[in-house]
Formats: structure tokens, sequence, C-alpha cells
């Protein structure tokens, strides 16, 4: 027998890591269409207080009669007491999810995955690049720097939709428009009603606002979430702009079904997304197969 | 000076199955045993049905490891509490080969190394291995993969042929005391069954000598550059995507987790059941999107996963060279030819990779 093997066995049992605990679903708001933002507080307030996490991270959900699903945390951590998760409704489980009501009751277990490298980043600037429904973890990521805002130097936000109609969190977003400790810069893919003109600081893509961006790249970390077709072509923009390659973070997701390492599904490449992921450096994405 | 060791003791062949008698008599006895023209792994209630000297069972013993349908949790929709009602028992798994005893390691490192599932713990835990040695068919290739012999594996005993005796290895504490429970069926290691033993070794060495066997160093990297390699089309080209392979695996661990609600609505069970990479709706995510949307994609995914994903995740190769995969194809389609065509001209000049494959691979 080898060491490590015998070790494994001769352990206490562990708590089950499967077990959900019970969460009531405090607040519904609409945010686009599709997209709900869900507010939820244990029940066990013990639990409540002490339940923390890091930026990036996810749950994994149980909605009622429908099944688990791994959802994104929005809320940041340095908020206690309640978190919230964006949802869009997409498949048979969120359809069941967006019928919920505030008061009902669902069972959440985690958070999981390793989450945005926070302490690393401390000390430097931050660049943060959202497309579409990416900026449901991203704005976990935000919240966090915002609220412990002497740590960090410079922080910019990109943040890219379809249209106005699409744009999640939009006075949140407006109001940190106006601040002045975070930079922020929006773009639509299609400028038409007023609303898109009043709305998007450009008419094109996230890659057109990275050369907008006046930071040091070298004392920069990049935070990128969105459709998995935009790391491609951010990653190649960011590079050609200065940006190293190991500072470079992409969220990256896949159907977790256990979210600790034991299904298997959430495999790229040779990684679990749901335990060496979903944040993994840009690095990765070229040595990992079918990464996007 | 007696010549005396504590590590191992001698079983004569006649007392074999009063060996297994007693094993059965202190908790259920899974052996193999005949069905039809293959054999299988069985809770027995009549030792005369163990069969000793078979080559594979059709699934590997993993199945009474973790059963490949489960209930995880039974739930209620009106205050969601999550309540099961699984129980491990004790039991003893007699005659399990080399192979499927690395497999048993390579679950343990999966299930227990993170986020450890107390489930397979528990069940772990209450586990007896007894395993035995094994001459290789035309299916197996375990010397490649270092599998060939027990050592680095986690097992309790283990038995090896020497002749008219059985060499008895004892592997843990838990073995030992099965020794101490049947000690008059046992007698003392001499010198000569010492010899005796050492020389099976070779023996089974010497039957891989004219079979073909891959090359299995520097393998991950090998998949990693032939990623793209004409080979895999070439190969799944005859793949049905049935997902047998994955199933009669031994370190194949993925599942697939539904919740099914009753008649009535108000509980629901979360079910798991063994699911397989060569499905299509395996890489299936929110959306639509298929992560590994061809046969290709999925059959090189799973030569991936055994010599790439198992070295990272566990330090160890995720094959161990049972053969079961090959054998059981519907299609034919044989692990080792596969590698050996990636390897190509490597190979050829190689020679036979038998004589340059070590025993004891270790990453």
């Amino acid at each position: 027998m080898k060491k490590s093997l015998e070790k494994l066995l001769n352990k206490p049992l562990p708590v089950d890591p499967f077990k959900p605990q019970r969460a009531v679903i405090t607040d519904v708001e609409d945010l686009a269409p599709d997209h709900k933002k869900f507010t939820f507080a244990f029940l066990d307030e013990s639990l409540a207080k002490v339940w923390d996490y890091i930026p990036g991270q996810f749950v994994m959900l149980t909605v009622p009669k429908a099944g688990e699903i791994p959802i994104s945390i929005c809320s940041s951590p340095t908020r206690k007491g309640f978190f919230e998760l964006t949802v869009r409704k997409v498949g048979r489980k969120t359809k069941v999810l967006h019928r919920l009501k505030p008061g009902n009751v669902v069972a959440v277990r985690g958070p999981y995955g390793n989450g945005f490298p926070v302490g690393i980043m401390e000390g430097h600037n931050v660049l943060i690049i959202a497309g579409g429904l990416g900026m449901a973890p991203l704005r976990s990521l935000v919240w966090y720097i915002l609220d412990r805002r002497n740590r960090f130097k410079e922080v910019y936000l990109l943040y890219g939709t379809r249209n106005y109609e699409f744009v999640l969190y939009k006075e949140e977003l407006r109001r940190l428009k106006e601040r002045e400790d975070i930079k922020c810069l929006f773009c639509l893919d299609r400028v038409e009603t007023p609303e898109d003109r009043e709305w998007a600081d450009i008419e094109g893509l996230l890659t057109e606002l990275i050369p907008e961006v006046k930071l040091e790249p070298s004392e920069t970390y990049v935070a990128v979430c969105g459709p998995p077709v935009a790391y491609k072509f951010i990653g190649k923009e960011l590079l050609k702009n200065g940006y190293p390659e190991s500072q470079i973070f992409v969220s990256l997701e896949r159907k977790m079904e256990c979210g600790i390492g034991k299904c298997g599904h959430c495999q790229i490449g040779y990684k679990f997304a749901c335990v060496d992921g979903p944040i993994f450096p840009l690095w990765d994405t070229k040595n990992l197969p079918e990464m996007l | 000076m007696d010549f005396h060791i504590e590590r191992a003791k001698v079983l004569p062949k006649s007392n074999l199955w009063s060996f297994l008698e007693g094993l059965k008599n202190i908790a259920p006895l899974i052996a193999p045993v005949k069905r039809g023209n293959k054999s299988v792994f069985s809770e027995v209630s009549d030792i005369s049905d163990v069969t000793i000297n078979y080559t594979r069972t059709i699934l590997p013993p993993k199945k009474f490891l973790v059963p490949y349908r489960r209930v995880r949790f039974t739930y209620s929709t009106e205050d969601l509490s999550f309540s099961s009602n699984f129980r491990a028992r004790e039991q003893i798994i007699f005659g399990v080969h080399s192979c499927d005893l690395h497999g048993i390691s390579i679950l343990d490192s999966i299930y227990l190394k993170e986020n450890p599932d107390p489930r397979y713990l528990e069940v772990r835990k209450k586990t007896v291995l007894i395993g035995i040695s094994c001459m290789p068919d035309d299916y197996c290739f375990c010397l490649s993969t270092g599998t060939a012999f027990p050592d680095g594996a986690n097992w309790d005993l283990f038995l090896t042929d020497i002749g008219a005796d059985y060499f008895v290895s004892i592997g843990s504490p838990k073995g030992d005391e099965l020794i101490i429970e049947l000690k008059e069926l046992f007698r003392d290691i001499e010198r000569e069954d010492l010899e005796l033993y050492k020389r099976s070794t070779r023996k089974k060495k010497e039957a891989f000598r004219d079979k073909k066997l891959p090359d299995l160093e520097r393998i991950s990297q090998l998949i990693e550059l032939e990623y793209e390699s004409p080979v895999w089309d070439e190969e799944a080209r005859r793949c049905l995507s049935c997902g047998t392979c994955t199933n009669v695996c031994p370190t194949c661990f993925c599942y697939t987790s539904v919740d099914v609600p009753d008649f009535e609505g108000k509980t629901v069970k979360r079910v798991e059941f063994t699911t397989s990479c060569q499905y299509p709706y395996y890489s299936l995510v929110a959306g639509g999107h298929y992560f590994k949307p061809t046969r290709t994609a999925r059959f090189r995914h799973r030569y991936y996963h055994k010599l790439v994903g198992y070295p990272y995740q566990i330090e160890k190769l995720g094959c161990v060279g049972c053969g079961r995969c090959s054998a059981e194809c519907p299609a034919k389609i044989s692990m080792v030819e596969t590698l050996i065509k990636l390897r190509g001209t490597d190979e050829k000049e190689s020679g036979k990779a038998a004589e340059q494959t070590s025993t004891g691979r270790s990453l």
C-alpha cells in the first residue's frame, strides 16, 4: 500500500457535501427579458451569518421537483446575510425557477469552484470585462473591490450587451458610472433607440473598448466573463495591448452536476471546471482542448 | 536459524473451499461466478458456484462500491428536508485481479482525495478486498500500465498461485484479522514457498512475451501532441457511441443526477446513475451547446481523460490494462491498437514494447 492511499481510508466520515441547506427567496427582480435576479437568505440564521464565498464561485441550487443547477453568485461576500443569483430562463430547470416567488423555499449547497484570485489582485489595477450575462459573476467582483476600494489601484469596468433592453442591473450601473473610483465603459452591439444612445459609449464590440483603457498592463489583472466565442477575440486584443497572459483570468461554464469533481461532466481537457475552475488563466485556454 | 515471515502465509489449495466457507460466515461474500460463458462478480450463497480461474468479469467489482444506480436523497417538496436511508454493509470481495485492485485504488483517490464522499468512504471501510493472481489473455495489457502486480494498491489479502498452494500476502490489519480468525487453514511460509512466489512474477511477465503491448512511456504528452491526429477519426468511424467501454471500465466514475418526483409530487428522489462520455448529451450545456459534438471528439475524450486527465488529477494513469473495453466493444475497437497506431513509427522503431516497459509505473 502507498502512504497516500493508506491516509485516504484512515479518516473519519466527513460531513455529506451533497446535502443542501434550505434558503428562502426574499426578492425577485426582473432585469431584462428572461433574466431575473433572485435574492436568497438561508433559513438557518447562524449559517447565513458566516456563509462566505469568493467572487466567481458558484452554488448548486435545487429547484424543487426540477433538479439541481449550477449558478454563479452575483452578490458580493462583503455584504453578509443574503446572496443573489441572476438566472436566465434557458432550459427546463430555469423555467421552473422563474415561476418561483418571494417566500418560496429552495435548497442550496456550496460555494464551489476557485473564484477569482482576489488575494493576488490586491495592490494592482483591475480591468473587468463583461459580456452579456457574464456581468453576473463579475458584479460580485465589482462590489467586492468597491467595498475594499483602498486595497486596489485603478479599476475599469467594460460591459457589452446586445442592446439597452438586455443590459442587466441598469440603475446600479448608472450609479457606478457616476462614481470617481471606477471607470465604466459600455458598448452595445446595435444602437437604435434613444435609450441605446443614452447608454452606450460606443456602438460595437468589447474588443473596441480595450484600447480605450488607460492602465499600465503589467500592473493590471484582467477578469473576463462572457459568451465563450468572445474569449478568443478579447484574449487576442488584450495580448495585443500588452496585458500579460498570466494576469488574464476567464470564467468558463460547463454542466456541473456535483460541483465537487465527482460527476465528470464539467471536464475541460484535463481539468474540472467545478474544482480547478471555473476561473482559468488565459494560458489554459490555449492548452486545454475544447476549451471554448 | 529458522526462516520466518509474518507478512505472508500459505494456503494449501485443498483448503481454498474451507477458506471461502469461512469468509462467507464472517460477512456476505462476493466472488466471481460463471454466467453463460462469461464471469461476473456476484454475491454467493453456495461457494461451489465460485470460479477461480476466470480471466475477466463483465463488470468490474466497483459495482459493489458505487452502485450503477443509487438514490442519493429523498426530499419532500413541502419543507425541502433531505433524508437518506443509505446504509453500508460489511462485505468481502474475493477473487479480485491485480488490475481491478489498482482500479479500486484509483476510485479511492477520486472519491476520497479532495471533497471526500462519506458514502464511498463508509462502504470502503466496510469492504475487505481479497485479490488473486491471474494469467493474461489476448486483451490484457496490465504489464504496460504497471498494474500486473498488486503492489501499490489498496487491498487486504492477495493470493498468488504457486502450484500446490496459494501464497497469501497480507496487506492490511483487516486482512491479518481474517488470517487469525481462520488460522487453522494456513501454514507458515517456508523458504521454498518464497522462491516459488518470486518465480510466479516472472511467469506472468513471460506470458506477455508474444502479446501486443502499447508503450505508455510519455503517453500524456503523446496524446496532447497527437490531439489532431487522423487516427482518432479513423478509429471513431467504427465507434457506435454505445458507452459499453465506459460502463465496463474499472476506473470510470462519471454520473448524472436527476430529481424524480413521485406521482403526487410530494416526495422527490435524487437519483444518480452512471453515464458515459460517449453519449452526446454528456457535454450538453444550457442553451443547447454541445462541447463534444462529434463522435471523434467523444471517442478521443475517453483516451484523453484516462491518459492525460487522471495523471493530472490523481497522479496515476486512468487505465489499468484490464482489457474490458476492448473485449466488450461491439465494434471491436481496441485500446491497444489505437495507442499503437497513435505512436506510429516510434512504436515500430522501439521494437517490442514489453521489453522496454518496466512494472510499477509511477508518475
